[in-house]
């Protein structure tokens, strides 16, 4: 039986009603690595491990949620002893000596981690176009971009290869693959999930998160992923919910706000289609619209890329060849050392940021862009605070439209920075917000985003879940829908 | 019209806590390179720090001692820049909301006393080693100092000379070995100072362009390196040039500070709140805590010393002076009544040895339980006051135990009275002449007498039987 | 924005521009900080900058030595070491 696209539900069924051994699970989710190379979703594989600990468990099976699945971790995370590129050529020989807390959490529920995925150099971008390793493409399409910075994950479970794939969101990379790939993806609230082990991008909005088919087995990753941890002090120490507890419940009642200020009219015709046929699905299951203000949401763009970049600028300064990473080839001195490994370790888009980011925090420039960008933030996340008091959840489109084509983006940054237009005001606030799938266009998938109060997860989980399974969007395949 | 000298001392003090600032790793010196190095403090990808609570209690019974404000929410910032001993390519530090702020401090110079003003005191963490002259071509890194807590000291620029800098820096100095916060170990770089200096006509309002000499460890060099750089600016400006604001390195074999070779743009150190780390808080508790149970500083145990142990001021200062010197005469004070006889040794023999080595107490051989010992045998009358010079002088070229330096020598103190007088009785019989001399007026012959006793015992007789003795047989 | 502020930030990023790229990424900063020149329309008199989403503080740890000699996995890993140091090119202060 193919266990391609199936979900960590069905796949734990299969194991345990013996339909499928651990061995022969991951033995067939390499061959569909294989026959699906040309995606580009892995960087890394780790084949004799994942065979190993498969077999260990046919002898001695665990009780683990997630005993025996096959998951894909997304480069960004240490693994220990397995290499860990971040998709750059800075780390192209870098062995980790631990591994990440999430990593660690979803191995101790049973799971085996069969390779790194391939993602956007350094979490920067949102098309994986910026990997030192090459571009991944959408299962959907060979031309089409999978979404970024999570694309390699996004494609892998897209293509069926994996049911689940970890991910990082810090501007909408779990969010804007899942929509431009037809998967499910969920960035929880700030601080719910470790960073310890995550390498920093933009520290102060940097989340993990899963990608997987279905509203439920991202709650049920989420249980495992999310963890209080001692070694990162910005992580909450908040009871964690069972996050599967509620989803069937029902939604009747729902309030659900449509932010006036994201003018869709600005969007092509078929995605407002799709959107308002969701909205129409969702009142058929209870929910109530409500129009909400957020006034200073047109700033969010702007507000993130000078702290993403300011933050980055910082927290990629220890890549200089001194301790680990590449270095450049014989430097005549210090100087050199820097400035020749930096330029020849990072690609262009890390480059521009770390640019950026020097600009806006040198002296004289602070004010007027760090700490402005820092004040604008603040608003930002009042009006959040303020709309909730009259809404349970927000709703938009994930992204501005379906997955683009190759390179369509040009040579201007700022055209691909708006592709985050949506996703990138619930990191600026920390709050949670996921997207599920909710249409095709042009055979081209297309995802909904819902946006939660903070630690409110689970009411997001229950409204992703009622829609699916009272719809198939989460079920189409690029091969039709699935079996 | 003279000059006029202005002078700023930032003094980075390293806290004697067991483990990093950020890291579970250790702080002791002397280690093996890089084995004293957690995974935070080589800045690997993906890893985090979290505060050490215990570098906070620290600063913060420096804040108190220097009654300073105490900002019982504090916040850390980075500081970027480039160096290899900079694991991380950025230094976390406190800029906006340092834990300690406006404080101050009382100088002596000359006898005269003079109040220098504390900016401000933050927390940072301290860098590696770079090894420059080990490796042929190359500089080698070693990370174990890489994350050690410092606290580092602003004061206002109200010093106004180098005997001032020096007496300052010996203030710090002084409260923080007594604070228990930093060891003081100079040798060791356990305090090291930044200098800014600068230069104005007496009637200038405004002030001069600084330079600042950095990384300056010894008293000594504190004091040439200031008073070269008042001397070079002075030329510089009465020849009509203007001084450069710059950072300057003293080289103690040429006796002169000169420019170190950093491009100016290479100052821009972009500080922002650091986003890994959240505020700190020390609740009002914690605070009475640390008020509570704050150690004694010089001040009061002088007056204590003075009130209560009888001693002159002028002793309980030099007493009160050091720490070590200080708990070794608590520590001997225990062991006997007589706070007099202990303060006496210490300001007396013991400081006239420290002085003819030119060394601080904690240099010496001497231990606080084998002076503690030595006053215990002093006291309980095993050897003689004289005697005890003899073991001291030992104790201090070999740091032998007291008890087997007795031993070993025989100087236990002869007190038994029959042969005592014995003795005496032999030296009067054998001196008739003298005992003559002696009963027809001639006092001061007694104390041939006495050195007659002393000569026979080796010394070791009690000095004051020997009197009684002689007395009773004399008269 | 002029040049010498361009190679003033590529030099604190050390990070260096060649005939090649320095146009383009002259143009592209340019580019982005006047798209981020927006946020002058917010009125943020009196708004505390926000530095993290948590309106919470820190957790500290207790002054306790927990990290073990892990001198040889780091030095493995160096890109240029001996047994005992990192290794650098030369540095003259």
């Amino acid at each position: 039986m193919s266990i391609q696209y199936k979900s960590i539900a069905e796949l734990k069924t299969m194991l345990n009603n013996n339909e499928i051994s651990n061995a022969e699970l991951i033995k067939e989710t390499f061959s569909l690595v294989k026959s699906n190379a040309e995606i580009n979703a892995f960087i890394t594989l780790n084949d004799e491990e994942s065979i190993n600990k498969a077999n260990k468990l046919d002898d001695c099976p665990s009780s683990g949620s997630l005993a025996g699945i096959p998951i894909a971790q997304k480069d960004l995370f240490c693994t220990k002893d397995l290499k860990t590129t971040c998709g750059s050529n800075m780390l192209s020989n870098f062995i980790p000596p631990y591994s990440a807390t999430v990593v660690k959490n979803l191995e101790n529920a049973g799971c085996i981690s069969i390779g790194k995925t391939n993602m956007d150099e350094f979490a920067m971008g949102s098309s994986n176009e910026t990997s030192f390793y090459g571009k991944v493409q959408n299962p959907w399409g060979k031309n089409l971009v999978p979404g970024g910075s999570s694309g390699g994950a996004a494609a892998a479970v897209a293509a069926g290869i994996v049911p689940a794939a970890s991910g990082t969101d810090t501007g909408g990379s779990i969010r804007q693959p899942a929509s431009l790939c037809g998967v499910t993806g969920i960035k929880p609230t700030y601080g719910r999930i470790s960073r310890w082990g995550m390498i920093a991008f933009a520290s102060s909005l940097d989340q993990a998160g899963p990608i997987a088919r279905t509203a439920e087995d991202c709650a049920t990753l989420l249980n495992e992923m999310c963890s209080h941890d001692e070694k990162d002090t910005t992580s909450l120490n908040e009871d964690i919910p069972d996050f599967t507890e509620n989803l069937n419940s029902p939604i009747n009642g729902l309030k659900i706000g449509i932010v006036k200020e994201f003018d869709l009219s600005k969007l092509d015709n078929e995605v407002v289609k799709v959107f308002e046929e969701s909205k129409k699905h969702y009142e058929s299951l209870g929910a109530e619209f409500i129009e909400i203000s957020l006034p200073n949401i047109s700033l969010s763009v702007p507000t993130y890329y000078v702290v993403a970049p300011a933050e980055c600028s910082s927290n990629l300064s220890r890549f200089d060849g001194v301790k680990f990473g590449k270095r450049c080839e014989s430097p005549k001195n210090l100087e050199e050392l820097y400035i020749k490994t930096r330029s020849e370790g990072f690609g262009d888009e890390v480059k521009r940021r770390i640019l950026i980011g020097s600009y806006v925090l040198s002296a004289g420039f602070y004010d007027a862009y760090y700490k402005k960008a820092q004040q604008v933030r603040r608003l930002i996340k009042n009006d959040f605070d303020s709309a909730f008091k009259s809404v349970d959840i927000i709703m938009s489109p994930t992204t501005r439209g379906p997955a683009f084509e190759v390179g369509s983006k040009g040579d201007d940054p700022i055209q691909m920075y708006l592709e985050d237009l949506f996703t990138i005001p619930a990191n600026l606030a920390g709050l949670p917000a996921m997207s599920i799938p909710n249409g095709i266009i042009d055979n081209k998938p297309i995802g909904l985003q819902l946006i939660g109060n903070f630690l409110d997860e689970s009411r997001l989980l229950q409204a992703a879940h009622n829609f699916q399974i009272s719809t198939d969007w989460h079920l189409k395949t690029p091969t039709g829908i699935k079996s | 019209m003279s000059w006029e000298t202005v002078i700023g001392l930032e003094i980075h003090v390293q806290l004697s806590t067991d483990s990093k600032l950020f890291s579970g790793g250790s702080t002791s010196f002397g280690a093996e390179p890089n084995t004293h190095v957690d995974l935070i403090d080589l800045g690997l990808p993906g890893v985090l720090p979290v505060a050490n609570r215990g570098a906070f209690h620290k600063a913060i019974r420096f804040g108190l001692a220097t009654n300073a404000k105490i900002n019982q929410t504090s916040t850390f910032d980075r500081k970027n820049y480039f160096y290899p001993d900079l694991p991380k390519g950025y230094q976390i530090t406190q800029m906006a909301l340092p834990i300690v702020g406006k404080g101050s401090i009382k100088i002596e110079v000359d006898g005269e006393e003079k109040i220098i003003n504390i900016t401000r005191a933050h927390l940072e963490e301290d860098a590696g080693k770079s090894i420059h002259d080990l490796f042929d071509g190359e500089t080698g890194v070693d990370l174990n100092r890489a994350g050690t807590p410092l606290l580092e000291i602003v004061s206002e620029p109200e010093i106004a000379n180098a005997r001032e800098a020096v007496a300052y820096f010996k203030a710090i100095r002084q409260i923080v070995t007594f604070l228990d916060i930093c060891d003081g170990n100079m040798a060791q770089g356990s305090m090291r100072c930044d200098v800014n200096v600068s230069v104005k006509k007496s009637d200038d309002t405004e002030l001069g362009t600084r330079a600042e000499i950095k990384n300056i460890n010894s008293f000594k060099f504190i004091e040439k390196a200031i008073n070269f750089e008042i001397d070079r600016q002075i030329r510089i400006l009465e020849s009509g040039d203007s001084v450069v604001q710059e950072t300057r390195l003293y080289d103690s074999v040429k006796n002169e500070t000169r420019s170190m070779r950093s491009k100016e743009e290479a100052n821009d150190y972009r500080y922002f709140p650091c986003p890994d780390l959240l505020p700190v808080v020390i609740s009002d508790n914690e605070l009475k805590e640390i008020k509570d149970n704050l150690p004694e500083l010089p001040d009061e145990k002088e007056k204590r010393y003075v009130e209560e142990l009888n001693l002159d001021l002028s002793e309980a200062k030099i007493i009160a002076s050091s720490k070590t010197m200080a708990s070794m005469f608590e520590g001997a004070c225990a062991k006997t009544n007589d706070s007099k006889l202990v303060a006496n040794w210490l300001v007396g023999d013991i400081s006239a040895l420290l002085n003819k080595e030119n060394i601080d107490i904690d240099e010496s051989n001497l231990t606080s339980d084998n002076f503690a010992k030595l006053i215990e045998r002093i006291s309980d009358k095993t050897i003689s006051g004289k005697i005890a010079k003899s073991v001291l002088e030992e104790i201090w070229e070999t740091s032998n135990d007291v008890d087997e330096i007795i031993e070993s020598k025989g100087l236990v103190q002869i007190q038994d009275e029959s042969l005592l007088e014995t003795i005496a009785q032999t030296v009067i019989d054998n001196n008739p002449s003298q005992v003559d001399a002696f009963k027809g007026g001639k006092d001061k012959l007694f104390g041939f007498f006495v050195g007659q006793v002393m000569k026979e015992t080796q010394g070791k007789a009690n000095p004051q039987s020997v009197n009684k003795i002689l007395k009773r047989l004399l008269s | 924005m002029d040049k010498k502020t361009v190679s003033t930030i590529a030099y604190l990023s050390r990070l260096s521009l060649n005939e090649q790229n320095e146009d383009k990424i002259t143009k592209d900063l340019e580019n982005i900080i006047k798209f981020v020149d927006q946020l002058n329309t917010a009125n943020t008199e009196n708004i505390e900058p926000l530095a993290s989403p948590l309106e919470k503080t820190a957790k500290t740890r207790s002054d306790n030595v927990s990290a073990k000699n892990r001198k040889e996995v780091f030095l493995e890993r160096s890109p240029k070491s001996n047994e005992d140091y990192f290794l650098v090119p030369r540095v003259v202060e």
